[in-house]
């Protein structure tokens, strides 16, 4: 139905960076106008419609995804509900916006943007408060995937096995922050 | 209580999915068996998932970041004119010709309506009227109804009065008392009626908060009175009671009744009664009694805009002011009335007996 849409989604499936970029590029200019028109600055443009993109992204990586819908409809109905929920939160909400076309299951789409994004933040937050050298190896060793040989030279430890126990100590303070921290701050940046 | 070591060890290697396919049966099955294992797996699994997550994001908002940065040097690079003209207007800029013009309007209005009304007061008199009559204006107003009479008539007798009220005797050794507003500003007063004829009083005492004043008559009187038939009401009148007055809105003695209305006065004065008892200029002064022939006010006023709404002194407040007036009375002693005679007799015999001792208060001024 949406060839062109359906190249676009298997491209960005694969990774393919370029694809990425003029998707971004293509779209960038609607957003920017729905927000500049709306009392907001080209810098809330850039959050709001980079927080769209990847939610679109995310979507997109998923084992069971299917397209229902043009990525740019997407991309604007999910701009324009995070751009209410933000004028909400300044207290400066008037009227409606324009609501283009209409894009079905978009309430069931935002509570599931607003669920990572606090996973999101409450992780980054959580990581902050661990510090490095902490953040650093847990980001070395389930991120970056390393083994524990060259954890062992980076970080300076005797062996591997010191090495494995001040993993395993972070990540269990790791974990303690991640699951009492309930109230992630949101939007700072 | 948290998983150990091994476990850890063995979970991370669950969780990237490196477990060979025995150990991997063998934990499964454990957790089967294990709910605290099982849990400690979900949790273990979810923390381990969300990093991922959180490090997928982190990356794709830097390249993100990157492509936006790219897309805005490129704008300048080729110097076009940006898609989007984004302005922020500054508000005070664009609507200050507005607000000046509100501004102005609001001002000449406020100017406007001080012009007309000459005062930023508003004041209490155009509410509140006070009952003395205006002798002078009334005749002025009617010199060309009264020209052929004033023809005919002998120009003799004192020169007329200025203003006219209402009194009443309180005491039967000569004490009279009215409102105060009746004989304010008054160079000399005289009270008059049909029993006692025109005496001449002086000015006693007046209480000007609660407008009320007591005169004494100066001469002796030709017919000393005995005892005065009334008393007066040392206990306030209730809501709905029947009460009457008598007056001198005009030459001749006016009676009029009505009933207490509320327990307080113009702009809920306590000390004094609204009563719907009809009254006009004149009436000031004049005494309110109630069906026992008790006096229990003294009429002073009226709000206007408001039919039926008359004002009456109390009766106790009269009495207060007696009590606590600071002038000597030694020798002739105010002595109040005691016995109320009236009690039993009908309102006509009660009003003939109330009339000898009600006055038409004169007032002269001299000519300013």
């Amino acid at each position: 139905m949406y060839y062109f849409d359906e190249l676009i989604v298997s491209e960005i499936r694969k990774n393919n960076r370029i694809v990425l970029q003029e998707l971004y590029k293509a779209h960038y200019p609607m957003v920017l106008h729905l927000i500049c028109s709306n009392s907001g600055t080209e810098q809330e443009a850039k959050d709001i419609y980079q927080e769209a993109v990847i939610a679109f992204y995310e979507k997109v990586q998923q084992p069971d995804f299917v397209l229902h819908c043009k990525v740019k409809t997407f991309l604007y109905a999910v701009s324009r509900r995070l751009w209410l929920k933000r004028l909400w939160e300044k207290k400066r909400y008037r009227g409606q916006i324009e609501e283009g076309e209409l894009l079905a299951g978009i309430d069931e789409e935002m509570i599931d943007i607003e669920a990572k994004e606090q996973i999101f933040y409450k992780m980054a937050a959580s990581l902050d408060e661990l510090g490095d050298p902490c953040k650093s190896l847990l980001e070395a060793f389930y991120l970056q995937e390393s083994s524990m040989e060259s954890i062992r030279d980076t970080f300076g430890y005797s062996n591997t096995d010191t090495a494995k126990n001040q993993k395993y100590k972070c990540l269990q303070r790791l974990k303690k922050l991640f699951f009492t921290l309930h109230n992630p701050p949101s939007h700072e940046s | 209580m948290n998983p150990d070591r091994a476990l850890i060890d063995l979970l991370d290697r669950y969780a990237k999915n490196t477990l060979p396919p025995d150990e991997k049966a063998a934990l499964e099955e454990r957790m089967e068996g294990d709910p605290v294992l099982s849990q400690q797996v979900q949790e273990h699994l979810n923390l381990i998932e969300s990093m991922r997550f959180y490090g997928g994001r982190r990356d794709l908002k830097a390249s993100l970041n990157e492509i936006h940065d790219t897309m805005t040097t490129f704008a300048q690079h080729e110097q076009r004119p940006p898609v989007m003209t984004v302005t922020r207007t500054n508000l005070w800029r664009k609507y200050w010709p507005m607000t000046a013009v509100a501004a102005s309007v609001a001002l000449i209005s406020i100017l406007g309506t001080l012009q007309m009304t000459q005062s930023l007061e508003t004041k209490q008199t155009a509410y509140y009227k006070e009952l003395r009559r205006n002798v002078e204006q009334i005749r002025k107003s009617q010199s060309r109804i009264m020209a052929d009479i004033a023809e005919s008539k002998e120009k003799t007798g004192p020169a007329p009065e200025t203003y006219a009220g209402t009194g009443f005797m309180i005491s039967a050794n000569g004490y009279v008392a009215t409102s105060y507003h009746v004989i304010k500003d008054a160079d000399s007063v005289y009270i008059e009626n049909e029993a006692f004829g025109r005496l001449k009083v002086d000015i006693l005492f007046s209480d000007k908060e609660n407008d009320i004043s007591i005169l004494k008559i100066a001469p002796e009187l030709l017919t000393p009175v005995k005892s005065l038939p009334y008393t007066v009401s040392p206990s306030e009148a209730n809501l709905g009671e029947e009460v009457f007055t008598l007056g001198f809105p005009r030459e001749d003695i006016v009676f009029g009744e009505g009933s207490v209305s509320a327990a307080t006065g113009y702009k809920q004065n306590p000390n004094a009664y609204q009563v719907s008892v009809p009254v006009n200029p004149g009436n000031s002064g004049g005494p309110l009694f109630n069906a026992k022939g008790e006096l229990v006010g003294i009429i002073s006023g009226l709000q206007t805009e408001t039919s039926g709404a008359a004002f009456a002194t109390k009766s106790t407040i009269l009495l207060h002011a007696i009590t606590d007036m600071p002038i000597d009375t030694v020798n002739v002693p105010l002595a109040l009335p005691r016995i109320n005679t009236l009690k039993n007799l009908g309102k006509v015999q009660q009003v003939k007996k109330w009339r000898e001792y009600v006055f038409m208060v004169r007032v002269y001024n001299a000519p300013k």
